[in-house]
């Protein structure tokens, strides 16, 4: 969400903070979205303070039979870089999307968004990242090997 | 059509598609990806799609968590267990349907034991001879005019028949034709055939405890109702006598006198 660990940590920290501030009134968070989307909060906040991303068109290619193959090459902070560069509500649909923890019903109630938004961020997100993963590790280096 | 052919919604779903299966996935969500793996024209694009997101997700997982934030999640008071509420468990299709079932059940149960409390000794015989009434013609009875009343007499002299009388609240009625047969269970059975609002009187002997052998007895009279025939029953000296006609309750009732104990479900005194 952030492409930055530390204040990523900053975020987390102050999402638990504010989680035991309010166990300890005796009022604790109604459930487990309230962690994901005070920190996601956070995080945007947190984002909009640093650069932003210029506002531009980014060029898309239909998903590889090798991309699994392609993702394999990256590391984790790669990935968070190219996630917190996307603009907002994207970025925080893939993140929680890839995070792999959350129902789709789930995720539509943690980011308030309809399935064809959703729908559209995540799918519009995978076909910008296969453009990066084609453009950062060729398609053709396992075509020849 | 394919039943794998998808709309456009589906289309929608499947794009954002569980990683992994999750036991909280919409059924929306299921049969979407259930298409989109049998849609021969998606299934390649599908196969892409989902090794892709399995992919990255397995990337996510990968990412480093620190010591620090690893020791925040070992404090799970924090979170609370969402805890299955009564309204949850009582909106589940399974539920819903046991209970539907149960209902049922429960309903058919109150239904016989409710018929059951109406029920008298006899009452089974007594169905049998509404089903007679509703299937005799006219030809099927020898013709004759006499007072209903002195047709035991008849019965007694002609068929050796003891106490085969029509009740006194009957008795004045002109009869038009009468019968006397044998039942499925061999017992002699008297019919008679009322002109007056198509009555048909019957006389047949009361049903008997198994272990002595002697009539069961009830008081009054007791109504029962079998394919659109209305019957009223009195039992006297081990002779059932039921007078039967096409309609309802109210169309006999009139017929009974006032301190003669009509009664329905066990309830006398109508």
């Amino acid at each position: 969400m952030t492409g930055d660990a530390e204040k990523a940590q900053e975020a987390f920290q102050a999402t638990l903070r504010e989680a035991a501030l309010r166990s300890a009134k005796g009022e604790p968070p109604a459930d487990r979205l309230w962690f994901f989307r005070d920190a996601r909060w956070r995080c945007v906040l947190v984002g909009e303070e640093g650069l932003q991303s210029e506002a531009g068109t980014l060029e898309e290619h239909d998903i590889s039979p090798q991309a699994a193959t392609q993702v394999e090459q990256l590391h984790p902070e790669q990935l968070a870089i190219w996630i917190s560069a996307a603009p907002e509500p994207q970025r925080s649909a893939l993140a929680v999307y890839y995070l792999d923890e959350f129902t789709p019903r789930e995720i539509l109630l943690l980011l308030d968004l309809k399935a064809s938004e959703l729908s559209e961020f995540i799918s519009s997100g995978r076909r910008q990242f296969q453009a990066w993963l084609n453009a950062t590790t060729p398609v053709d280096v396992y075509e020849e090997e | 059509m394919s039943i794998f052919r998808m709309s456009k919604r589906e289309k929608v779903l499947a794009r954002f598609a569980p990683i992994t299966d999750k036991p909280g996935t919409e059924r929306a969500m299921r049969i979407a990806v259930l298409r989109a793996r049998r849609s021969g024209k998606t299934a390649k694009e599908f196969t892409h799609q989902q090794a892709f997101d399995k992919a990255v997700a397995a990337l996510v997982q990968e990412t480093p968590v620190s010591a620090e934030i690893a020791e925040w999640f070992r404090n799970e008071k924090l979170i609370p267990q969402s805890k299955r509420t009564w309204r949850k468990v009582a909106r589940n299709p399974a539920v819903l349907s046991v209970a539907l079932a149960v209902a049922v059940i429960v309903g058919v149960l109150v239904f016989i034991v409710m018929e059951r409390m109406k029920d008298f000794p006899g009452a089974g015989t007594a169905r049998k001879m509404l089903t007679i009434a509703s299937a005799t013609r006219a030809g099927q009875l020898d013709p004759l005019e006499a007072e209903a009343g002195s047709l035991g007499d008849f019965f007694f002299m002609k068929y050796r028949l003891e106490h085969y009388d029509v009740a006194p609240e009957f008795s004045e009625f002109r009869a038009s034709a009468c019968r006397v047969f044998d039942d499925d269970e061999g017992h002699r059975v008297a019919q008679i055939s009322v002109p007056e609002k198509q009555m048909q009187f019957f006389l047949f002997p009361a049903e008997r405890n198994p272990k002595d052998a002697r009539p069961l007895q009830f008081t009054g009279w007791r109504y029962l109702e079998h394919e659109g025939w209305t019957g009223v029953v009195q039992v006297k000296d081990g002779v059932c006598f039921m007078a039967a006609l096409r309609g309802e309750e109210q169309d006999l009732a009139p017929y009974l006198s006032k301190d003669s104990g009509a009664g329905n479900g066990g309830s006398s005194g109508r």
